[in-house]
């Protein structure tokens, strides 16, 4: 089960993630992040604190989207991860690429 | 020995009639010849008698005979057969009579030998046709017959029989044992006679044939029973023959059943049509439920529902509107109606009652009907059933009628038994039809099954200074998860364990593509983090963007008891020290392949190396062993995996790796399955 909703707040967007990202609903996570950047937006908060797993094919969305953040500078910061679910962006290598946060104010001080 | 040759009941008996008939020709003659020559012939009339006997029996026996062998026994058959022999005796006797009016008053006229010779021809012919009528009424007598009317045929032949002999008893006199036993048959005759079940069958045209065809009979029967009558007087005859219980009651009884059959026929006619309809329409029920053969569609099956909904309800028009998923109606089996007015008329259907309460995303549809009059300059009334296949309404059936309330109970009735029995009929064809695709899915899975298996390496390269085992399973019938060694030479070899994101089919498009990716550059002997660099730059160019792939690259030298490696985003490996004693994860930063398609990849990119000891263990694995969740959601993890290898750490590789898979399973518990491919890999030095 995966529950996805965005909202914006001042210039940024939360992305807020809760359950679980498998194969099945991965599809949804793209099309919530292409909605996103149809609307404009150039700083996105992921809001991982209720999401409990995420699956190869998940990760695979938000490592999608590396190129064309960066092409567009959009930045893009993830925050209040589980323990389990950050070990899982550390051992494939994506923290190196998309920033993780412990909190949102974290988040929000590096945003800038 | 001898054989004797089944004897041929039909030969014989002719053969047995046609010499009683001569030799009763020839007794009668001699009489004559006596009663002329005023010499005594000493025949006495019994002699006649047994004869005639036996000439009746015979007779009885050659139709019974061939009337049972005659396979082509259809009602209207039999009773020409009666009708024609009818003709036959009926007209020879005229001829006689026309001979006999040619002849005038000549001599010949008076001759009593000849008289006398016409009479047994006469005889002959009434007794054929009567006996073979007889045996004809027979059939259709016992056409569905119960034991109580063959009981009762039964008794009538016996009677038959017993009236042959009353002639000894009576000796051709008319007294009251004579009408005594012939009011005994007619009662019989007219109790037999009211089995008359094989008219309903007869079809309107059939029915106007049976009728000429009784009509015949009634007719040559009563001809011959009047000439029988004139023989009574005759003075001529020596003997008469045809005054006999017998034939008079085969008169009685062929008359009596003709006549009713006659009557019965003819005022079944009006109705005929009535029972036809029901025939065709049991017939049409029979074709709409035979399950729809391969080769053949639902339209065929659509078709017999139109012809059949048409034909019981005598509609003056219908048609079916099919609705296909994207809600489009289509027009199939118009019949005297034309596209254009059907969209004209289901507009005005549409907005009158009842018909207005139609909704098609219904779910009570099935075997619901409308019908109701319209306003319409031609048609009066409206009939409309909903198609249901698999609770969903794929279409509708519409019938019209120029009059009004042209509809009734009965016609309602049987148009929703063929509606209901044509849907179960499609949603058999359908889902039929699926079974069949999924059964090819399921096939061509197996295939991509084979082939991905073969993929897995049937043979672990090693030397003496080690052992290996190794096992993989996939959540799907394909997965993405890839193991493999390779022998440089010269104590030197390669290990590898990659794993595919995602799952299923893709994912195993993706794993082929690393084994290639492995297999080429293998052969250029890399470092491991050269190894992970190229790869990456390969499947950068390969992968689809959202999909990547990690893996750990190992070379260990067995001579330098050496182990290098790099790890690109793989679970870290797990590691026995067995001089501590101890087992841990293997710590080396590296991202996964793919996941970086630029030369910025080499920065994530580390190399280890290590001394190995003897009994040392390196397990390499996937991430669906560490994330194998059980009932309550928690996952395997890393600390029950290096604890389970702790505890196995003696053993050799292949019973360590049985007892991860074993552990594991335990832990998911026995009802789940897999949602994730997992493999292992297990090396222990020595």
């Amino acid at each position: 089960m995966l529950k996805i909703e965005f909202t914006k707040v001042n210039d940024h967007f939360i992305l807020s993630l809760s359950g679980e990202i498998d194969a099945s609903n991965s599809v949804d996570l793209d099309a919530a992040i292409q909605e996103i950047l149809e609307q404009g937006a150039k700083k996105i908060l992921v809001d991982g604190t209720q999401l409990e797993y995420i699956s190869s094919a998940g990760l695979g969305v938000f490592m999608s989207y590396l190129e064309e953040f960066q092409e567009k500078e959009i930045q893009i910061i993830i925050f209040g991860l589980l323990e389990k679910v950050h070990q899982v962006f550390i051992i494939l290598g994506l923290d190196k690429l998309i920033s993780i946060k412990n909190t949102q104010e974290e988040a929000l001080e590096a945003m800038a | 020995m001898f054989k004797f040759q089944k004897p041929n009941i039909g030969k014989i008996s002719v053969l047995v009639a046609i010499l009683s008939w001569l030799a009763l020709l020839f007794v009668d003659i001699t009489r004559i010849f006596g009663e002329l020559n005023q010499i005594e012939s000493g025949v006495a009339p019994e002699v006649s008698y047994i004869l005639e006997i036996s000439f009746f029996i015979t007779v009885f026996l050659f139709y019974n005979y061939s009337i049972a062998r005659n396979e082509r026994n259809e009602f209207l058959n039999l009773i020409w057969r009666g009708a024609s022999t009818g003709i036959l005796a009926f007209g020879i006797s005229i001829l006689i009579r026309g001979f006999y009016l040619t002849l005038g008053d000549s001599r010949l006229s008076e001759d009593p030998l000849l008289r006398n010779f016409f009479y047994h021809i006469n005889f002959a012919l009434t007794t054929l046709f009567l006996i073979s009528c007889t045996l004809l009424w027979k059939r259709l007598i016992l056409y569905q017959k119960t034991k109580k009317v063959v009981q009762q045929w039964q008794a009538f032949e016996i009677l038959l029989l017993i009236s042959m002999f009353f002639i000894f008893f009576n000796k051709n006199t008319l007294d009251y044992s004579f009408l005594f036993g012939l009011v005994f048959l007619v009662i019989f005759s007219i109790s037999l006679s009211i089995n008359l079940k094989w008219i309903p069958y007869l079809t309107f045209k059939e029915k106007w044939k049976s009728i000429l065809f009784l009509f015949i009979i009634i007719v040559s029967s009563s001809y011959l029973f009047i000439q029988l009558l004139s023989y009574s007087d005759a003075k001529q005859i020596p003997v008469n023959l045809t005054d006999n219980l017998f034939l008079i009651g085969l008169f009685a009884f062929v008359f009596i059943y003709s006549l009713f059959s006659f009557l019965v026929t003819l005022f079944n006619l009006p109705t005929s049509s009535v029972f036809e309809q029901k025939l065709v329409e049991a017939i049409n029920f029979q074709r709409l439920s035979q399950s729809i053969k391969p080769g053949q569609s639902e339209s065929q099956v659509l078709d017999i529902l139109m012809d059949s909904c048409m034909s019981a309800s005598y509609a003056d028009a219908g048609w079916l509107e099919l609705r296909d998923e994207s809600a489009k109606t289509q027009l199939i089996q118009e019949r005297f109606t034309d596209k254009k007015s059907i969209l004209k008329i289901t507009e005005i259907l549409d907005k009158s009652k009842p018909f207005e309460h139609f909704d098609w995303n219904s779910t009570e549809n099935e075997l619901k009907v409308f019908h109701g009059k319209i306003t319409h300059p031609v048609f009066k009334s409206a009939f409309m059933a909903p198609l249901v296949v698999n609770q969903k309404t794929i279409g509708r059936l519409f019938l019209l009628k120029e009059v009004r309330d042209g509809f009734n109970k009965e016609m309602i009735n049987i148009i929703s038994t063929f509606v209901g029995q044509a849907c179960i009929s499609v949603e058999n064809y359908r889902l039929l039809n699926e079974a069949i695709k999924t059964e090819r899915y399921k096939e061509e899975l197996k295939i991509a099954q084979r082939v991905q298996r073969s993929l897995l390496p049937e043979k672990l390269y090693h030397n003496d200074a080690f052992e290996i085992a190794a096992f993989s399973a996939a959540a799907d019938e394909v997965g993405g998860d890839y193991y493999e060694t390779w022998d440089f030479g010269n104590n030197e070899f390669a290990l590898i364990i990659g794993d595919v994101s995602g799952k299923g089919t893709s994912a195993a498009f993706n794993m082929s593509q690393m084994k290639g990716v492995f297999h080429s550059l293998v052969q250029t002997h890399p470092k491991p983090k050269e190894f992970l660099i190229m790869a990456n730059n390969a499947l950068s160019q390969c992968l689809e963007k959202n999909h990547f792939i990690t893996t750990s690259y190992f070379i260990v030298h067995t001579e330098k008891k050496t182990i290098t490696y790099s790890r690109a985003g793989h679970c870290p490996t797990l590691y026995y020290n067995s001089l501590e004693k101890k087992s841990s994860f293997l710590s080396i930063e590296g991202m996964g392949l793919g996941i970086l398609r630029n030369q910025l990849f080499e920065k994530y990119i580390e190399e280890k190396s290590f001394d190995f000891n003897s009994e040392d263990i390196l397990v390499l694995y996937t991430d669906g062993i560490v994330e194998a969740k059980n009932s309550q959601g928690f996952e395997f993890g890393y600390e029950r995996l290096k604890n389970t290898l702790t505890k196995n750490a003696l053993k050799n590789p292949e019973e360590i790796q049985q007892n991860i898979i074993q552990e594991v399973f335990k832990f998911v518990g026995k009802n789940r399955i897999a949602d994730d491919d997992y493999s292992l890999m297990v090396i222990k030095f020595k």
